[in-house]
């Protein structure tokens, strides 16, 4: 029973975090999905794996540089712009 | 009433800082300003009014941004693929979990404005330390926010390497990101 069980609803941390890519675009099967939430139910690595990059997905979406444009890349946009223009 | 004289004034500089870190050139990303404004105007009759200008412009941006790396994807060819197979055996052992050294830590976090700044600034940091097929992938899926088949589709990789790229930047960025933010 216990090798049964191994077989068909164990999966590796390997796994788990391929399936949490997966998840993310409601790519799993009702099987995976179950696995998945069997695993992090008894993996406390794998949990702070799901939150972490749960934690960075969120905020990959908000980075933004802190420079401006240039000053010849600015005299640059305006010359095209009035080129356009006339 | 959208009036292009201002548009550099208003959103020059906020196109601009969107672009940088997607694109890591200088160059490449003030260039991609100045044609974001050209297309506008060329499109200018088609804008309806009841969408924002700034919405507008970034959804013309958005697209020169796609392009840039659809472009770049039949340059490069991918010639050299990383090694795809088990190739995320650094982090696993043999049955396929965390090895002991390489294993998530926890991380402090409290979500106010500087703390969310400064593991976005590592973020991009750790990105631009990607490999080059991997930064391609990560910038569309999180910066970009695209999803798997449009990504196989700009960078034309299959699904399954697709997969593999994504899988290996997630737990390359976690553990960077981990270790500049617990060394901060």
């Amino acid at each position: 029973m216990k090798r049964f069980m191994m077989k068909y609803f164990m999966i590796n941390c390997r796994e788990s975090t391929l399936l949490m890519a997966k998840k993310e675009e409601g790519r799993l099967s009702f099987m995976e999905k179950f696995n998945l939430a069997l695993h992090i139910s008894m993996c406390n690595f794998c949990r702070k794996f799901e939150k972490q990059m749960a934690k960075i997905k969120k905020e990959s979406i908000n980075i933004s540089a802190d420079d401006n444009l240039s000053q010849p890349s600015r005299e640059k946009i305006i010359e095209s712009l009035k080129k356009y223009n006339s | 009433m959208v009036d292009p004289t201002k548009w550099l004034e208003l959103y020059g500089d906020l196109l601009f800082q969107y672009t940088l870190p997607r694109v890591n050139d200088r160059e490449i990303a003030e260039d991609m300003v100045q044609e974001t404004f050209l297309s506008a105007l060329k499109g200018l009759a088609g804008f309806k009014e009841e969408a924002s200008e700034k919405n507008w412009l970034f959804a013309i941006l958005k697209n020169k941004i796609i392009d840039h790396y659809r472009k770049r994807a039949t340059e490069d060819h991918f010639t050299s693929m990383p090694d795809l197979q088990n190739a995320q055996d650094e982090w696993f052992n043999e049955e396929g979990n965390w090895t002991f050294d390489r294993m998530p830590r926890d991380w402090q976090f409290s979500d106010n404005q500087v703390e969310r700044k400064e593991i976005q600034k590592i973020i991009d940091w750790c990105k631009d330390h990607l490999k080059s097929v991997q930064q391609q992938v990560f910038t569309l899926k999180y910066m970009e926010d695209l999803d798997s088949i449009e990504i196989c589709k700009v960078l034309n990789i299959s699904s399954s390497n697709y997969w593999v790229i994504i899988h290996r930047a997630r737990l390359q960025m976690r553990e960077c990101v981990e270790k500049h933010w617990l060394n901060k």
